[in-house]
């Protein structure tokens, strides 16, 4: 008995496995790693960046997915840097996949990507910012996000062009102050702002730059009292989310007026938890984002409408609203990646390098309205990631700029007190 | 008015506003130090969770009111019940099998408590800033020209009023005398008869009522999040370092100068030096005055 218990053992064994052999080899699936910092301060952004690479990837697999293959994740959880590098080594030695993508922070994307290429993997990244991300080197590492310069390129833009004829006044006779948090994303969006607005716009920089920990920081008074005798147009404000929260609250009790207030990414002023704390007295903040509600999706082109309507009703579907930041970071970054495997046909980083530097896309061409033009360091062009200026308005972040894009028009400039904020 | 006098008016309501900062700052920093130092002073426990107490205070305050409708003022006696429940279920749970252990054993496990803390919240509530707004959260008080936040006076009030009630129960009731005596020679206490184990049980949950009540008091003030203790935390050992060990006036005074040296110093000096700033106020105090500003010399070693 205990024989024959042992052959039907084996026997059902040999067959599940030879089953599971035949199910493997007609799906095939192709396992890429996906890095998310799931828990810690970056939580929140970083679990919907994660649902935005799963609405594309399900978008990809309807599409008969990559290299002829189903496209499925590994995810590790990274919420700081050390976890980042080592789960980067983790999920290629031991999972052995051969491209990573992650990591939406600017706190990760360096060691994760610095740990990846140690293996001659290649690594694509959708968001993080630190304009020293491309500049190490590095050849098998993507980044299909612009970098904190690009943004703050695009603000002095929005208010050089928008903004000061807005408030009858010369680029060069504006008076603009800049706060930040002091990670690199803050850092560098607040220098290139600071560098293009005097270079190129001789705008007026009053008070001292002032730099501060995002999380640890739970008094604005004495920056607030400081941007009171400086009396800036404009006050140029890289927060985290937390902070930004904190210190409109403070600026308002302590009714600091300032006739815009200019943001740029999907931290602080362009997170959702901003909107929900503040509900109306939002109203006029401005944070460079990706596309949001009053996008023209007209405004695309052909293949770029079709694929952006399909991301908005996925992530609708998904999630219950209009794509956040952290999705369409991580979704037009995830499609474009698609893109370069389609034209690759492989995962050799050669080819795929071939492949990324080959690609020539318009604005308008895909997810977010963007295109693609990558530089030999792997960075996506400034002026092919459109960037968009959204606002709040009555609880909600609309596009406003540029016009031609959108349907909803910047309001309350300059802003007016508080209480009128309605 | 000539110019130099207007100039004159601006630097007063600069000042004054700052100080104002400074005093309802360090109303908060207060709260939460008021129980750290008590369960420093008396267990001689440093307790790495306080900090997610202080979050798991929020997060009741954000419930309630999101859910229930519930003021945060009206959950100060109820959460006051809540944690001090909570305080003895953690002691008998966690503390009351590591109080007799090593300083090292009791730092492992503290910190085992507060990292599993944030995660529980995490998997239970998500990492996203949680903020509710009651109505006295956007009541602003103005004097002059300087600006008081409603939700901050009361907070500051409760923890003046806290301080003193600690101070008076610590001198003045039998069970304050038992706990000092504790603290004072753990031998000596138990030969004459002192419950030890029981003290240390209402000590750390006394300590644990404090820093809940604080967490629904700031609340209106601070977004909930799973780390949200972490913000506040490092700067409570500060003040309790400052103010004495198991000094509760000391605590309240230590917290004015903590929040002090952040504000003014990141007017003076720009917000990037304040941590540099209390930092070096609290390595200068290590090395010249151990037992706290106010504590008297050798009391680092009593407790009291």
């Amino acid at each position: 008995m205990p024989r024959r218990l042992l052959v039907i053992l084996v026997a059902s064994l040999v067959a599940v496995s030879a089953l599971a052999a035949v199910t493997h080899g007609q799906s095939g699936e192709y396992k890429i790693g996906v890095l998310e910092p799931l828990t810690g301060p970056l939580a929140g952004e970083g679990k919907r960046h994660l649902e935005g690479y799963e609405a594309v990837r399900d978008m990809i697999n309807e599409r008969g997915g990559v290299m002829g293959k189903k496209l499925v994740f590994t995810v590790a959880d990274v919420p700081d840097p050390t976890a980042a590098a080592t789960e980067a080594t983790r999920l290629v030695t031991r999972e052995g996949v051969k491209i990573v993508t992650g990591t939406y922070s600017s706190r990760l994307c360096g060691a994760a990507s610095e740990a990846a290429v140690r293996h001659n993997v290649i690594y694509w990244e959708t968001s993080c910012v630190d304009p020293r991300f491309n500049k190490r080197g590095l050849k098998n590492v993507y980044r299909t996000e612009i970098d904190a310069t690009g943004f703050g390129w695009y603000n002095i833009e929005f208010i050089a062009k928008h903004l000061a004829p807005r408030l009858g006044k010369k680029p060069n006779e504006l008076k603009i102050a800049f706060l930040s948090e002091d990670s690199s994303y803050g850092q560098g969006v607040t220098e290139s702002a600071r560098q293009r607005a005097k270079q190129e716009f001789g705008m007026q920089e009053v008070g001292s730059v002032e730099y501060y920990k995002f999380d640890t920081t739970n008094d604005f008074t004495s920056v607030i009292v400081k941007l009171k005798q400086a009396q800036p147009d404009i006050l140029h404000h890289i927060a985290y989310t937390n902070d930004s929260i904190l210190f409109y609250r403070q600026a308002k009790e302590q009714n600091l007026q300032v006739k815009a207030v200019v943001h740029a990414g999907a931290t602080g002023y362009g997170a959702a938890d901003f909107g929900k704390a503040h509900g109306n007295e939002a109203n006029g903040v401005f944070a460079l984002l990706e596309p949001g509600p009053g996008f023209r999706v007209e405004a695309l082109k052909p293949d770029g409408q079709k694929i952006e309507k399909e991301f908005r009703d996925a992530i609708q579907k998904k999630t219950g609203s209009y794509p956040l930041g952290a999705h369409q970071l991580a979704g037009g970054g995830l499609w474009l990646l698609k893109l370069v495997l389609d034209r690759a046909k492989s995962d050799d980083p050669d080819k795929v390098r071939d492949a990324v530097m080959s690609l020539d896309l318009p604005v308008g061409s895909m997810i977010n309205g963007w295109g693609v033009k990558f530089s030999p360091e792997g960075q996506n062009a400034n002026e092919r990631v459109q960037h968009y200026m959204l606002q709040w308005q009555n609880g909600q972040l609309v596009t406003v700029w540029p016009e031609e894009f959108t349907t909803n028009r910047a309001k309350w400039i300059p802003l007016p007190a508080w209480d009128q904020r309605k | 008015m000539d110019p130099a006098a207007r100039l004159g008016s601006a630097q007063i309501d600069v000042v004054a506003q700052l100080a104002v900062s400074t005093v309802l700052l360090g109303g908060i920093y207060a709260l939460i130090a008021i129980g750290l130092t008590l369960i420093f002073g008396i267990m001689r426990v440093v307790n790495f969770a306080h900090g997610e107490f202080l979050m798991l205070g929020m997060y009741l305050a954000f419930f309630a009111f999101t859910l229930r409708s519930i003021d945060p003022w009206v959950m100060l006696p109820i959460a006051l019940v809540i944690f001090f429940g909570v305080g003895l279920l953690v002691y008998a749970l966690v503390m009351r099998g590591v109080i007799h252990a090593s300083h090292n054993v009791q730092i492992f496990t503290t910190v085992g408590l507060s990292t599993a803390l944030q995660n529980v919240a995490l998997v239970l509530w998500s990492g996203d800033y949680q903020l509710f707004r009651p109505w006295h959260a956007s009541v602003v008080l103005r004097l002059g020209n300087t600006a008081f936040n409603l939700s901050q006076v009361v907070a500051f009030a409760v923890a003046v009023l806290l301080t003193a009630g600690l101070f008076a129960f610590m001198k003045w009731s039998h069970t304050g005398r038992v706990m000092r005596a504790t603290a004072q020679d753990l031998d000596a206490a138990t030969l004459m008869g002192i419950d030890t184990d029981r003290v240390y049980r209402l000590t750390f949950a006394i300590g644990i009522a404090c820093v809940g009540t604080a967490g629904v008091l700031v609340s209106p003030l601070y977004a909930a999040y799973p780390q949200a203790g972490l913000q506040f935390v490092t700067l409570a050992y500060v003040v309790v370092v400052l103010g004495g060990l198991g000094d509760m006036a000391g605590a309240l005074a230590g917290s004015v100068i903590v929040a002090g040296v952040e504000v003014a110093g990141s007017y003076v000096f720009g917000t990037a030096w304040k941590e540099v700033l209390y930092f070096i106020l609290f390595i200068g105090v290590l090395v010249f005055r151990p037992a706290g500003l106010f504590g008297q010399r050798g009391a680092e070693s009593l407790g009291v």
